[in-house]
Formats: structure tokens, C-alpha cells, sequence
């Protein structure tokens, strides 16, 4: 099993399921990108850069999801 | 002390609808030296449900109506408006001289451009943001979080109008004045002028 820590949160992939990137994490779990903000291990990732971002064992995950209305 | 640095402080305020409006006037009220206050919109019927603005204003540009309405509150706060609307190409040279900037947009997507515009662009700038905020109700469902050193976070991270499908004046307004009250906090406690 590989880790990411997402918003705090361990998870575990088997290495078939591992996310190669950013954009596949999102896919993975069902978010939308158009709507997060992103930052791995506290760097910043532009959201036009989200599928070339490797992601890599034991890195940490902050995703910010936005809803409309204000 | 706190007046002074108050009155130190310059403040962006990214979009002027239900958000923004009153973000605005809740910090012209509280002394804050200078507000950057930007909206490419007019004043329409259905913006008076929530948004601070008058009957005699529908039609004109938010900008000058709001710049308008903080005179007639402070006139000692400096404003200064753009009508335009804000990309992440123009974000970092409009709100360049400010120390904090409310998110104060409606769409999903344009929250996501600001804020990593402004966490990957404007190293010294701290932005307040909200996502989850329709509906009636839930008061204390609405937080404010620090996400990170630069991002403070308001609402309650899934009330959005794409599923609750209804914004009202007291749960739009308690949203914004977590954000007016986290600047007012980041401002009092000195973390922006540190570097």
C-alpha cells in the first residue's frame, strides 16, 4: 500500500490505484478541478498544471473545494 | 493602537454582490484606511434580496453606487474603484498595494482563479474567501478556518446555490462579516506587517 495525506487525512492505494498525478487524484475522488485549489507538501499547483503534477508516496494533499454563491 | 493600524491597512475587495457589499461597508464602518473595490456588474431588481444597495441605484455600475454609499457612511475611508472584470493577469497589478483581499465572487470557478492567483502570485497578500453560503438557516454552520498561512476560509463548505438554489440577506450577510471580521482580526493582531 502506498499513503497521501489528503486535508490532514491518510489515505492508503493499493499501487495499482495510485495516482500518477494530480488530475487523477481529483478524478479518483469525484471532484471537479474547475472548483479546487490545490497545494502539495504547501506548494501551490496551478489548476492548468494539475495533471502534469506527479504525485509521489507519502506527500501531503490540501484541497480546497469551492461552491457557488455569493 | 488598533485605530491606527486599522487606518494603516488596505483592503481589496474582489466582486460586490451579496458578499462584497457588505464586506465593504462593514470595514468602511470599522476605519480601515483604504478599500480597493472591484465589479464589472450594474445594480439589478434582483440584487436588492440581498445586496446593499438602494432602489435609485438599479441600473448603475456597483462600483459607483458603493463608492456612493461608503462616502455616505465614512467619508473619511479612502476608496478606490474599478469597474472591470478582474483575471489573473490583472488581479496581482490591481490589488498590488493591498494587505488582505476578501473573495467576494459568486461563481465556483472565479473563487478557485483568485485565490491561487493571489497564494501563487501576491507572496505578501493574505486572502479571505467563502464557499458555502445559500440557503436560510444553520447560523453556526458558517465557520471561518485557516487553511494555510495566506488563506483564511469562510461558510460551510457545501451549501452552494447550484444545489440549495436560494441566497438570503442574513446567511449571505453573517458569511461576510466572518470575512470583514477575520480581516479586521488579521489586521488588529499585526501578522501582514511582518514582512
Amino acid at each position: 500500500m502506498e499513503k497521501l495525506k489528503i486535508n490532514g487525512v491518510e489515505k492508503e492505494f493499493s499501487v495499482e490505484q495510485f495516482p500518477a498525478n494530480l488530475a487523477e487524484l481529483l478524478r479518483y475522488l469525484n471532484i471537479e478541478a474547475a472548483t479546487v485549489v490545490a497545494e502539495v507538501d504547501g506548494r501551490i499547483i496551478e489548476r492548468e498544471n494539475f495533471a502534469t503534477t506527479k504525485l509521489s508516496e507519502g506527500q501531503s494533499i490540501e484541497l480546497v473545494r469551492f461552491v457557488p454563491g455569493g | 493602537m488598533l485605530k491606527e493600524k486599522l487606518k494603516n491597512a488596505i483592503v481589496g475587495i474582489a466582486g460586490l454582490g451579496g458578499l462584497g457589499s457588505n464586506v465593504a461597508i462593514a470595514l468602511a464602518r470599522t476605519g480601515i484606511g483604504k478599500l480597493i473595490i472591484v465589479d464589472f456588474d450594474k445594480v439589478e431588481p434582483s440584487n436588492l434580496n440581498r445586496q446593499q444597495y438602494f432602489m435609485d441605484q438599479i441600473g448603475k455600475p456597483k462600483v459607483d453606487c458603493m463608492i456612493e454609499n461608503l462616502r455616505r457612511i465614512n467619508p473619511d475611508v479612502k476608496v478606490e474603484g474599478l469597474q472591470v472584470k478582474l483575471t489573473s493577469d490583472n488581479i496581482p497589478e490591481i490589488f498590488s498595494e493591498a494587505n488582505v483581499i476578501a473573495e467576494c465572487f459568486d461563481k465556483a470557478d472565479a473563487k478557485q482563479m483568485i485565490v491561487e492567483t493571489v497564494l501563487g502570485k501576491m507572496k505578501k497578500c493574505v486572502i479571505v474567501s467563502v464557499s458555502g453560503l445559500a440557503g436560510y438557516g444553520k447560523s453556526n454552520a458558517i465557520q471561518t478556518r485557516r487553511i494555510s498561512e495566506r488563506l483564511i476560509l469562510v461558510g460551510d463548505n457545501e451549501s452552494g446555490i447550484d444545489s440549495v438554489k436560494i441566497l438570503t440577506a442574513a446567511r449571505v450577510a453573517i458569511a461576510a462579516n466572518h470575512q470583514a471580521n477575520a480581516i479586521v482580526e488579521i489586521i488588529a493582531d499585526g501578522e501582514i506587517w511582518k514582512s
